[in-house]
């Protein structure tokens, strides 16, 4: 009986562990991913757009700004690593710097034109300026090779005292991106803890309220856009790296709509909610287009049916559920 | 396990300062601890040879990317029958690239590195195919494209393992332009599509005009996917041109074709699109393409003792005649596995030897590698669209324009090559 008990109640509990130190157990499973995905790429990938999806989480999960218009970052921190390392400097750690610089930069400006507005004016206006950086793009083909992309950014090896560490090797690669991410995720788990990080969340929650207590809302929302930015550039940076070119489409509106999807997918209330939707759309988005060209169909059936019924995401279901079962 | 790994978690009860340890000794030991049990990835030495194929199956391309896999799947099959290649099957491996560079990319690296494809082909699109292009000189897989494109044979892109088979732009505005300014008159207008296809196009035929007297008396750009042009053909009319080229692909060059043919502009003009598909002339329909004169590298209907065997093998083996695309894919993947056999090995620089310098007929009439660059030198055939008498009996082929003697493509010198060398740039040694 008492075994019974317990094995009813262990999986309500390892939830609670798990959201309790999100932390622990992302790290954690990132050192499986690599192994359980069907190839190495594919788990890159999935961490580089898990960072992106956190970032973007920042603003809408946290601060309640639905941006349409973060492919802007992404594509600016990506356009800028790979420039810095072709024209500037071949050096990977100043390239990704650049470009998380740079995509906080954007964000910091786009922040300003953008912030004073709500809900589908903001969405509208960010995606709008997203557009603008896209087409600017497109037609500055000495710069960013226009509609061919970026090409020949330069392989630099990296080294650590002196000896090389091959980080072009798929797998090494991957722990060489999951470094930038780790770091990215002790960082923002530190700012969203922070009193700021409630600040946050009080704005998102009744932002008439926060102000009534004195805080600057309209600033409080600009710098959570900057850090978002920031992140967004530094996961743009790394996909740069990760396939040596940079696209156009990365800074066209698809790709702040699939961040949206991602986020939405594995739940926008958490911490690790994004992380786990980008997984989920990735590895759905490539098992299915190996079986059907159809995929799509299939991908987005699944979609409206978690926003119908899972409206809390994958992870705030799983969250909600065992929450349940517990009383 | 669960079960053990909770009780200790909850047990314990993470605090902060344990939970900054312990993050820190994992970051750490990711960096050092984790590279210890990895090997570096070893070129397989037996087993069947391995192409991979990345094409944009979903997508606006999808009619042609199924042309592509059927004609390298064509080629694959009868050098099996053959007996494979150094005694060895050759499979091919084919991923979809939904027609997004980055995803051509993500798809070509994995094909490298976790099936280990010694050769890689297909890819529609200049973006695609140069963002595949660079994943191959990073790890040295040769790579040979089959579809339409300036830079691949052009200083950075290109290098000593990539290789194109299919005509680039260029070509095909040296061989139309010339057949144009001596048929139909010297005043041309070009509607170009905004972006680098359309530009390189405008760039050759004015280039090519000025050779024959013929000039430019207007030009209007249009955003690419547009599906209005009524606004820009008062203008058109309004020019006067004895020629009209569209500079635009796919849709965009259905809809400038319906609309163009709805105002008239044909009763007053030569309309010209530089690439004429099959597959546009089959999803356009008669009406809009009808007179309609182009370039192209292969129509299934002519009259060659190799186009008429691999016409014959392409409709048996998928009961419909093949388009250009499919005609590049099939002549590009058996040159560079052919090329495989009489190098007698994998090995990049004899591999390049053994097809640098080479005239073949694979499929469409002589053809030849130029060394410098890897650019296969070809003829280009001019069609004009007609009345369909039967469901693939669409075009004409009304002119042969030869490509001898290097006399369409771009200097050696302007590709940024040494003429009187071989290309041998971007070789990665192997330890």
């Amino acid at each position: 009986m008492e075994e019974q008990v317990q094995k009813q109640s262990w999986w309500p509990k390892l939830v609670k562990v798990v959201s309790d130190h999100p932390l622990v157990f992302i790290i954690l499973f990132f050192f499986i991913i690599p192994f359980i995905m069907p190839y190495k790429a594919l788990a890159t990938q999935i961490i580089i757009w898990g960072l992106f999806a956190l970032g973007y989480n920042v603003c809408l999960g946290y601060t309640g700004m639905l941006s349409f218009g973060h492919a802007a970052y992404f594509g600016v921190g990506s356009y800028t690593t790979g420039i810095v390392l072709i024209r500037l400097w071949p050096n990977i750690w100043f390239g990704i710097f650049c470009g998380m610089l740079m995509g906080a930069i954007t964000a910091f400006v786009l922040g300003y034109l953008c912030i004073k507005r709500r809900g589908i004016y903001f969405a509208m206006l960010t995606m709008a300026f997203a557009q603008l950086i896209y087409f600017l793009a497109f037609q500055w083909v000495d710069l960013t090779g226009g509609d061919n992309g970026l090409r020949n950014i330069p392989a630099t090896p990296v080294t650590l005292f002196g000896y090389d560490l091959h980080i072009y090797e798929p797998l090494r690669f991957y722990f060489f991106v999951l470094f930038f991410v780790i770091l990215s995720l002790l960082a923002l788990n530190r700012i969203l803890e922070s009193p700021f990080g409630q600040v946050l969340q009080a704005v998102r929650e009744n932002e008439p309220r926060a102000k009534s207590c004195g805080y600057e809302t309209t600033n409080v929302r600009w710098l959570a856009f900057v850090i978002s930015g920031s992140i967004s550039g530094l996961a743009g940076g790394l996909h740069a790296i990760y396939l040596h070119f940079v696209g156009i489409d990365s800074l066209y509106w698809t790709t702040s709509g699939q961040v949206v999807m991602m986020t939405l997918l594995g739940g926008m209330g958490s911490f690790i909610g994004p992380f786990i939707g980008a997984g989920i759309f990735l590895y759905l988005e490539d098992m299915l287009s190996a079986l059907t060209s159809n995929w799509m169909i299939f991908l987005g059936v699944i979609f409206v049916l978690c926003v119908l019924f899972f409206p809390a995401g994958v992870w705030g279901t799983i969250k909600n559920l065992s929450t349940r079962k517990k009383d | 396990m669960a079960e053990g790994k909770k009780e200790q978690v909850t047990q314990s009860g993470i605090d902060r300062r344990t939970f900054i340890k312990t993050t820190g000794i994992v970051t750490g030991s990711v960096l050092l601890g984790g590279f210890h049990f990895v090997r570096l990835s070893q070129a397989q030495d037996t087993g069947p040879i391995k192409v991979g194929f990345p094409i944009p199956l979903t997508g606006p391309y999808g009619t042609e990317a199924k042309d592509q896999q059927a004609g390298a799947e064509l080629a694959i099959a009868q050098i099996n029958a053959k007996g494979g290649i150094l005694g060895r099957k050759v499979e091919l491996l084919v991923r979809d690239t939904k027609l997004n560079a980055a995803e051509a990319a993500r798809r070509a690296k994995e094909l490298i590195e976790s099936e280990h494809v010694h050769i890689m082909s297909g890819v529609l699109s200049a973006a695609n195919q140069l963002a595949v292009n660079e994943q191959c000189k990073l790890h040295g897989i040769p790579y040979v494209s089959v579809s339409q494109a300036n830079e691949i044979t052009q200083r950075p892109d290109n290098s000593i393992y990539t290789y194109h088979e299919a005509m680039d732009p260029h070509m095909t505005t040296q061989a139309v332009g010339e057949y144009v300014a001596k048929k139909y008159g010297k005043k041309w207008y070009f509607l170009t599509s905004d972006y680098a296809y359309g530009w390189q196009m405008t760039d050759g035929f004015i280039r090519r005009g000025k050779e024959y007297g013929a000039k430019s008396v207007g030009e209007t750009k249009h955003p690419l996917g547009t599906s209005d042009y009524s606004s820009y053909m008062p203008r058109i009319l309004a020019a006067k041109p004895d020629v009209l080229f569209l500079n635009n692909f796919g849709k965009d060059q259905i809809n400038s074709a319906k609309q163009a043919t709805a105002f008239g502009l044909k009763k007053k003009m030569q309309i010209v699109c530089p690439i004429l598909l099959m597959s546009s002339r089959l999803g356009g329909g008669e009406e809009p393409f009808d007179g309609v004169i182009g370039g192209t590298s292969f129509y299934w209907e002519m009259n060659h003792p190799t186009a008429k065997e691999f016409v014959a093998a392409f409709q048996k083996a998928n009961g419909r005649p093949p388009i250009d695309y499919a005609g590049y894919a099939y002549g590009g993947v058996k040159e560079i596995l052919m090329g495989v056999e009489r190098a007698g090995s994998l090995d990049p620089t004899k591999l390049a030897e053994a097809i640098e310098g080479r005239t073949y007929d694979n499929y469409k009439g002589p053809q030849w590698w130029r060394p410098c660059d890897h650019q296969s030198q070809q003829d280009v055939f001019i069609i004009k669209s007609k009345k369909a008498k039967a469901e693939y009996d669409v075009f004409q082929i009304i002119q042969t324009v030869s490509g001898k003697g290097e006399r369409l493509l771009r200097t050696c010198i302007e590709v940024g090559q040494n003429p009187s060398k071989p290309i041998r740039s971007g070789l990665i040694e192997k330890k």
